[in-house]
């Protein structure tokens, strides 16, 4: 069972091509706002480079936040019009799941936590379980101080990573939890077929018109106003 | 040869299908009207969540209407820019998502230039050289397209753009949003010579073009009248408002065709649905002779098939873009 990953919600972007337990072909880019350069090639890539014809992909499986707006736009408006043209069913996985799924070896609680931009943190709680782990708690937005006072109520001991770790490192290790590097810091597309895969197994899909995006923000939190054709900059 | 196009620069997803570079198959347009009409303006992050809700069930609706599956479609064009930066990125990579599908050639398209290009599907061949006006919310340009199909910028608004004297005024007056569309209907029930309002630039020889004087012009009078007691009536100052801007972009485009010596006038962009510009331009293309080439208005706001039509032009000269097309919000008109 092949399967095609994207992940593009944080500044790294990429995609897997899985086959029921080991990566096929995988592409990957760090460097952030080329989300929408780097996809389609990424994709066509993978398919070149490991000998495979299109038809042969059997579902898609994407991030879907939260982490950057345009990013994750990027990654479910690719999905969803791939899926739908090859009529394949899909996953969306949040990667804050895929970031707690890479550090499944750990017996420690889980806090996986994406940059927000603007001072904030997207970030939710995961506990070990065997083959995998599972979420304990609903992805939130906050500051670090939130974050911290969480980390501290938790009680048990709690394994920190993603990107949004990295600029708070200090404040974290005070809290007493360890704190991963960046090597554990964005999720990864191969990380996120994997996870995938049992879910097309099992038929636990949707059909790509019923993806959306975890945003947890409001759209008109940061208004601008544009007039049609106008030169634009844009939000996250 | 069908060409399925995506436009997502603004606040309309729109998805056309349009057959032999001529032929209009669909036209399917998911206005977001509504959900900007609260902040009297389009909020960009919004604009790029509503895109991604409505594209694919655009796209499947275009299908229907056109009666062919995505496997009938031989390229897919998209709007690279102008426009909201966010919102492009959504329609660039739907329709990468669809040329990945079924290794289709992927068209990235130059919205402005689509504006005209869309007078094809009514009007037929364009036969260059011909001098166009744009006019929306964004943009007002004048430009030549010149026999090899470049397009040659001579002058535009040195600073707002007709939609947004539109829509600015229409906010004074206590009009909803977008502006334009009201301003054109109120307009209609009043006196166009009841106040003079300033045009700007009229006879200074070039072909720029200057808008916020004229709209300074209108709220210092609404402001006098306020303050004199006096009764205003906002269908006189809409339809006088609305003669200055036309009246400008009509001389200034008019004047353009004869000093180029070219006797084709494309109207052209969201603000060409106004009916006074229409009948202005009908009229006095008329009396001088000229063809003046303007799409029916579903086809001057924004829309998809214009994309398909721009697009199916690319594909005929082998001007494909690869899956890697990049947007750019600031897409120049000329070239
Ligand atoms: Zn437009």
């Amino acid at each position: 069972m092949l399967v095609l990953g994207i992940e593009t919600s944080t500044t790294r972007s990429s995609v897997a091509l899985v086959d029921t337990d080991r990566v096929v072909a995988s592409a990957s880019l760090g460097v952030a706002r080329r989300h929408g350069e780097f996809l389609a090639p990424g994709i066509a890539f993978c398919l070149e480079q490991a000998g495979i014809e299109v038809d042969r992909v059997h579902g898609v499986a994407v991030g879907i936040g939260p982490g950057l707006f345009t990013g994750l736009r990027v990654g479910i408006a690719t999905a969803q019009t791939f899926a739908a043209a090859r009529h394949l069913p899909v996953v969306g996985l949040s990667g804050l799941d895929v970031l707690a799924f890479r550090a499944r070896y750990t017996r420690r609680a889980i806090c996986a936590v994406v940059d927000a931009r603007r001072g904030e943190l997207f970030w939710a709680f995961y506990r070990p379980a065997p083959g995998g782990v599972q979420r304990a708690t609903d992805p939130v937005v906050g500051r670090i101080d939130q974050l911290t006072a969480e980390i501290e109520a938790h009680g048990d001991d709690v394994l920190v990573l993603g990107d949004g770790v990295l600029t708070e490192r200090q404040r974290l290790q005070d809290t007493g939890a360890e704190v991963a590097g960046p090597e554990l810091a964005w999720p990864d597309a191969a990380d996120l077929a994997e996870l995938a895969v049992p879910r097309f197994v099992r038929e636990e899909t949707i059909r790509p018109d019923q993806l959306r995006p975890i945003y947890l923000r409001d759209a008109d939190a940061r208004i601008g106003w544009q007039q049609h054709d106008g030169p634009a900059g844009g939000p996250p | 040869m069908l060409v399925l196009g995506i436009e997502t620069s603004c606040d309309e997803t729109a998805v056309g299908i349009v057959e032999d570079r001529f032929h209009l198959r669909a036209n399917v347009i998911a206005s977001q009207v509504e959900l900007h009409a609260p902040y009297g303006g389009v909020v960009p992050e919004v604009a790029a969540r509503a895109h991604l809700d409505a594209l694919l069930p655009a796209v499947d609706t275009a299908l229907v209407h056109a009666g062919v599956g995505l496997t009938d479609i031989d390229a897919v064009a998209v709007t690279a820019g102008p426009g909201l930066v966010g919102a492009l990125l959504v329609g660039v990579s739907a329709a990468k998502g669809l040329a990945l599908a079924h290794d289709l050639p992927l068209l990235g398209v130059n919205h402005l230039r689509a504006h005209v290009e869309v007078a094809q599907l009514e009007h037929g061949e364009l036969e260059p050289p011909l001098v166009a006006l744009v006019v929306s919310g964004g943009h007002t340009s004048i430009v030549v397209m010149d026999d090899d199909g470049v397009f040659r910028e001579l002058g535009g608004t040195i600073d707002d753009a007709a939609g947004e004297a539109f829509d600015k005024i229409a906010r004074y007056l206590g009009l909803p949003f977008p502006g334009g569309p009201e301003i054109d209907r109120l307009a209609r029930e009043g006196n166009r010579d009841a106040f003079h309002f300033p045009r700007a630039l009229l006879n200074d020889g070039t072909y720029r073009l200057s808008l916020s004087g004229l709209k300074t012009a209108v709220i210092r009078e609404l402001r006098r009248l306020e303050a004199a007691g006096e009764e205003i009536v906002l269908a006189d100052v809409a339809a006088s408002f609305q003669e200055a801007i036309v009246d400008v972009q009509v001389t200034k485009t008019l004047r353009a065709a004869a000093e180029q010596g070219l006797d084709q006038v494309v109207l052209a962009g969201g603000v060409a649905a106004n009916s006074r510009l229409r009948e202005r331009f009908a009229a006095e293309t008329e009396a001088n002779g000229q063809r003046l080439l303007v799409p029916s208005i579903p086809l001057c706001t924004d829309n998809g098939a214009m994309v398909a039509a721009s697009g199916a032009n690319l594909l005929a000269v082998g001007r494909t873009a690869g899956l890697g097309l990049a947007v750019d919000p600031n897409l120049p008109l000329a070239g």
